[in-house]
């Protein structure tokens, strides 16, 4: 046995369709990527236990969930995974506070490993706790869903498409919600969305699904740059998210700075105070590498950085580069070949300050 | 006016509708949630009395309650009792004549829970049992209720399977509609006018409070 967390291989028929797709996670965040339709839901709900596999085995933690042969199947209640819908599927006759308190007390005493005040303090939901849960919003809504489920200290927590559904501009509150979650409560976690963007930003490893069937696993930056996946993914959208302290507000003026790894990036101006952390997206279209400092140009932020891998991705080439913190990049093939970039090489990135858009 | 008759009926159809709501509601439960084998048979047996003369359903019950049937030998066996034109008898009569309205509405307001609700509370911890008392009931209550008020209402106005099983014994098993009958018949047409305007009032009220409560479950409260 190794080290991974989860051991799965399932397979389930419907008309016309089958999913057929086995994986081995290890602790941490784990997307399951693909486009609609690729049969990754079905995979989530199959380890959660709302579907049986037609045929399979699912292990977790060395105990036996399912087995087709050995015709053991526990029940979602007894596998203690947390399970977040897409539309957050809180219970609408209950509070936010009674929404989160069902599965706690369902949690016998000695298994309760996450306290309840500290979940709240987390996602920031101590004053929405009397609220009905009918006057959320998606952020909100989305943000009970995840204590609810955290709220029975989950060996595992699962998550459909949490953000699908989301206005954009609550996406990267809940992005940092997660992160923060995956760092301090070291639950392991199952992502499944079709975003590259989610994914890059929340998950070490990927597997990637099409039709059913799994067409690549492995670290999150080698699987968005495998060749099985570019005909599935829109690099186009692929956005780097991050969060990142505040330097300086911008009030009286209409830019901030910001600290991105080890380096300064100016931003549109923000509420927030220095000090402070915002999500911010920048995506990797926008990001213009060169080789010397330029002069003489409107773009605000030229950050010297180091090429660490560089990825050919059909009529793309993803350029990962190191300020401190990782950043993708996206160029074209003869941008590549004028620039003669190769790993360790220096570059400088050229970012317009309206290409930083704030997510909080 | 004659208010046994009134109190009668309500009592007759009180009674059948209280039979049959657990029933209802378990029977829902096991085939819309747990979608249990057989559940095409339960839906057409569970129905069957609409589609039949309820004067059937009346004459199924004689069959079943009277002196050589079954039930009827068992409960004077064990009970030393005989329910064949007896209240009892009218009651069962109504409850499974009004069975199918109340049925078909349960499972109708069962089928409306969002089934990832019900999910989400398994994943949390709960068992089959726990999320139908916890979500599913609390969730689809309004349409139970209104179902019930249907059901109620046909109880109240049952005729042929009373007739066949309970008679129509004045003050005993005579209730609203054979009472009407009755008067019809004997050519009491000022007695029969005041128990339809009784059975219009019961049923309009009803009805009212019926449509009042699917409204509120499709507005969401």
């Amino acid at each position: 046995m190794t080290d991974n967390f989860l051991e799965f291989r399932v397979r389930k028929r419907f008309p016309g369709f089958e999913v057929d797709c086995a994986g081995a996670f290890g602790p941490g965040v784990t997307a399951i990527f693909g486009p609609s339709g690729a049969g990754k839901t079905t995979v989530l709900n199959c380890i959660a236990g709302m579907i049986a596999p037609d045929e399979g085995e699912i292990a977790a933690g060395g105990r036996t969930l399912f087995s087709s042969a050995g015709r053991t199947v526990v029940p979602p209640e007894k596998r203690r995974f947390g399970y977040v819908f897409q539309d957050a599927a809180l219970f609408p006759h209950k509070s936010v506070e009674d929404n989160i308190g069902y599965g706690y007390a369902l949690t016998p005493p000695d298994e309760r490993e996450i306290e309840l005040g500290h979940l709240i303090d987390m996602l920031g939901l101590a004053p929405l706790m009397s609220r009905s849960v009918k006057n959320l919003s998606g952020g909100e809504r989305q943000r009970v869903a995840v204590a609810r489920a955290l709220a029975t200290s989950p060996r595992l927590l699962l998550l459909d498409e949490p953000l699908a559904s989301l206005d954009a501009r609550y996406t990267g509150t809940i992005i940092a919600y997660l992160k923060r979650i995956a760092r301090e409560l070291e639950i392991p976690m199952v992502y499944v969305s079709h975003s590259l963007s989610e994914v890059t930003a929340l998950a070490q490893d990927t597997l990637a699904m099409e039709n059913g069937k799994a067409v690549a696993f492995g670290p999150t930056s080698s699987v968005l740059a495998d060749p099985a996946i570019s005909a599935i993914a829109d690099y186009s959208t692929l956005e780097n998210i991050l969060e990142v302290e505040v330097l300086e507000s911008g009030e009286g003026s209409s830019t901030s700075k910001l600290k991105v790894g080890d380096a300064e990036f100016v931003a549109p101006a923000t509420d927030m105070p220095p000090g402070g952390t915002v999500v911010i997206s920048l995506r990797a279209g926008d990001i213009i590498l060169s080789m010397d400092v330029p002069s003489r140009i409107s773009a605000r932020n030229i950050v010297k950085a180091s090429v660490r891998e560089i990825h050919d991705v059909g009529d793309r080439v993803l350029v990962y580069v190191d300020v401190g913190h990782r950043l993708t990049v996206e160029i074209t093939e003869n941008a590549l070949n004028d620039l003669e970039l190769a790993p360790g090489t220096d570059v400088y990135l050229v970012v317009k300050t309206a290409s930083v858009r704030m997510m909080t | 006016m004659n208010y046994t008759v009134v109190l009668l009926t309500l009592q007759v159809a009180a009674v059948a509708t209280a039979i049959n709501v657990p029933i209802a509601i378990g029977l829902s439960w096991l085939v819309v949630k747990r979608r249990v084998r057989g559940r095409f048979l339960i839906e057409v047996i569970a129905s069957l009395p609409l589609a039949l003369p309820p004067v059937v359903s009346g004459y199924f019950l004689l069959l079943m309650l009277g002196r050589d049937g079954p039930v009827g030998i068992a409960l004077r066996e064990t009970l030393g009792v005989d329910i064949v034109f007896t209240w009892v008898a009218a009651a069962l009569a109504a409850a499974v004549v009004s069975f199918p309205l109340l049925f078909r509405a349960v499972m109708a307001a069962t089928e409306t829970v969002d089934e990832r609700l019900e999910l989400s509370a398994r994943s949390l911890g709960a068992g089959p049992i726990r999320v139908a008392l916890t979500i599913t009931l609390p969730l689809a209550y309004r349409g139970i209720l209104a179902g019930l008020l249907l059901g109620f209402v046909r109880a109240l106005s049952e005729f042929g399977a009373t007739v066949v099983v309970a008679g129509n014994i004045p003050g005993r098993t005579q209730t609203l509609p054979l009472a009407i009958f009755e008067s019809v018949q004997l050519g009491e047409d000022a007695d029969a006018l005041t128990l339809v305007g009784v059975s219009m009032s019961l049923a309009v009220i009803s009805l009212l409070v019926h449509n009042w409560l699917l409204e509120r479950t499709r507005t969401g409260r």
